[in-house]
């Protein structure tokens, strides 16, 4: 124990000699840490943020869409297929068990200004029964209601944190008018906000108005997605076999799917793990070259030092004792790379945090100082071999 | 005190040549002896002095100090009996340069496996005020003089109290005069303190301040 003690002090008095060879040689390290990190937060708050959405809507929701379900767990069939009219959605809506049905048109990305500011935020036309379906609870003013959609009146709501982008408050911008791609809105209510970051598909980032007022936008008046509430979590099944009935009199059975949000959520979500694992083993790559790097630095170190181990050979030290000695000089220029790593990520996490919800969790600083010290092990040991194994009678006569 | 008994040294050169360094050596040195072992350079003085030194192993026969015999022991056993039993002092000083005069004379407390009886830094101290080098105990060895860098080997060979110094070529790399006070300093330490000294030259008029010679050529004692 003593003894590792003195390696380390020893190893870190050759550091402060050698500053700028120990920084370049842990920079490997430190890259290939900030990679990882960074990936692992970016997909956890991915992750958390997907799950926070879905759960902002509320249970027993469904998503009729267009195109097969197979194809949409796979991430496309979004777009294209077939699309839905005004006649699904009355002959849907009479469904014993649905409680309430939006039929949704998306103008999505669409240009938003008033007071001389202008955000990208999509536009949801659809009717009263939106609010209930998204979950969105009133702040300030009223949610759309029956009049609004039979006169395809131009309201809007829109929820306090993007209300607060146009007006400074809440109240002021009640009864403002908001300019979505050049037809004006009135603001009639403001919801609250459900939290999130700031990137698309955000629940937030939503204008609801009536399906009529948008006729502009969407001259077929068609609907990309029927979203629906069931009573009963038991009736689902029921409920989705009832519409399929419906829907396939009209159109192909694999032309239109019928979705629990759970299920897409986990088919989201997947995706997401996926991409983001093979993200990570490809940063993985450059812990492997930072390693590298350290095997090298120490084979030079050795090379320097074989006068100092022939020295040190004679004065008592056993083949252990130099093994030790490089082996914690190599996890000791690793470690440092991996806490620099795990430093500026944490740097970088709290800059992008207002922008991305990404987040550091402790299997994270546990990963990179785990992964950096056993980098350090498996790279440190063949150099440390190589000193320890050195004959003690050419060493010291080594010049 | 160290008594080597029919040591041989071979070594295999190419598929069946056998090069023999060292042939029959059978020698004693007792305890408070000062020995010089003198030959030309291939004479296999070396090879004696890494055998004498626990740095290598004969091909066969018996080394032993005092009461203890060492024959096919394991490389951490030889290391450990280096640590106890020898004092090295080398042509090259060999002390390290990133170490400070203090560190270095303190480095083989560092790697010894039995408890010490002694305070290591009272003892570095205390050698360090007998060898003159007060005020250097923050120095390093390439900011002091040739003189002074073997005085702190001999001080660094004599921290462990071992049972003989090995003094390999310790004038080589010094003037006449800085030679002639290492080799007096050698003396007296063997004189005042009984320590056993072996030294090991080429150089026959430093072999006439030991007591007693041994001279070797082509791997056996003349």
């Amino acid at each position: 124990m003593n003894y590792i003690l003195f390696a380390i002090r020893s190893a870190l008095a050759d550091f402060a000699r050698n500053k700028g060879r120990t920084l370049l040689t842990s920079l490997g390290i430190l890259i290939g840490v900030l990679a990882v990190v960074l990936l692992t937060a970016f997909g956890l708050g991915l992750k958390r943020y997907i799950g926070n959405q879905f759960e902002s809507l509320g249970a027993n929701l469904m998503i009729i869409m267009p195109g097969k379900k197979e194809t949409m767990m796979r991430g496309g069939g979004l777009m294209g297929g077939i699309k839905f009219d005004e006649k699904d959605a009355t002959k849907l809506a009479r469904i014993k068990n649905i409680t309430h049905l939006a039929p949704m048109f998306a103008k999505s990305a669409a240009n938003i200004s008033a007071n001389g500011k202008t955000e990208i935020i999509d536009v949801i036309a659809s009717n009263e029964e939106v609010s209930a379906v998204m979950n969105l609870e009133i702040e300030e003013g009223r949610l759309l209601e029956k009049r609004d959609i039979q006169k395809g009146a131009k309201v809007l709501v829109i929820a306090s944190t993007y209300a607060k982008k146009f007006y400074p408050t809440v109240s002021e911008a009640l009864g403002k008018s908001l300019d979505i791609e050049g037809q004006s809105f009135k603001i009639i209510g403001i919801t609250k906000s459900k939290g999130g970051g700031g990137m698309g598909g955000d629940v937030d980032a939503n204008v609801y108005v009536p399906f009529k007022s948008t006729v502009v936008f969407n001259p077929e008046k068609k609907y990309f997605a029927i979203y629906f509430k069931v009573d009963n979590k038991e009736n689902i099944p029921a409920v989705t076999e009832e519409v399929k009935k419906i829907l396939g009199k009209r159109y192909d059975k694999d032309a239109f799917s019928v979705m629990e949000q759970t299920e897409l959520m986990n088919s989201i979500s997947s995706i997401f793990n996926i991409v983001n694992t093979v993200l990570i083993a490809i940063a993985a790559i450059s812990l492997v070259v930072g390693g590298i790097g350290i095997m090298n630095i120490m084979y030079v170190t050795v090379t320097e030092r074989i006068k100092e181990i022939g020295i040190r050979r004679a004065l008592g030290a056993r083949k252990n004792d130099i093994l030790l000695l490089f082996l914690v000089e190599a996890i000791i220029l690793s470690v440092l790379g991996g806490l620099l790593g795990l430093l500026l990520s944490y740097a970088i996490v709290l800059l992008i945090q207002p922008l991305f919800p990404a987040y550091i969790d402790i299997s994270a600083v546990i990963l990179a100082l785990g992964v950096s010290s056993l980098i350090g092990i498996v790279f440190g040991v063949f150099p440390a071999k190589k000193a320890a194994d050195l004959s003690p009678i050419d060493a010291i006569r080594y010049e | 005190m160290i008594s080597l008994s029919n040591i041989n040294k071979e070594y295999k050169l190419d598929h069946d040549v056998v090069f023999h360094a060292l042939k029959n050596i059978t020698l004693t040195i007792k305890e408070g002896e000062f020995v010089a072992i003198v030959g030309p350079s291939g004479s296999g003085k070396s090879t004696l002095m890494h055998i004498i030194g626990l740095l290598d192993e004969p091909s066969s026969g018996t080394i032993s100090f005092g009461n203890q015999q060492i024959s096919k022991v394991t490389d951490d056993t030889l290391s450990t009996l280096r640590s106890e039993i020898v004092g090295f002092v080398f042509q090259q000083f060999n002390l390290i340069n990133k170490l400070t005069i203090l560190e270095n004379i303190l480095l083989p407390t560092v790697y010894a496996r039995k408890k010490l009886d002694f305070n290591p830094e009272e003892k570095a101290h205390y050698l360090i005020k007998r060898f003159g080098l007060e005020g250097k105990e923050r120095s390093y060895p390439n900011k002091i003089s040739g003189g002074q860098q073997q005085r702190v080997a001999i001080a660094r060979a004599l921290i462990m109290n071992p049972k003989f110094i090995l003094a390999d070529e310790p004038t080589g790399n010094l003037d006449t005069k800085t030679g002639k006070e290492i080799i007096k300093l050698l003396t007296e330490l063997n004189q005042q303190e009984k320590i056993t000294i072996v030294l090991v030259t080429h150089d026959p008029t430093i072999a006439l301040l030991a007591r007693r010679t041994i001279k070797i050529r082509d791997g056996e004692i003349v």
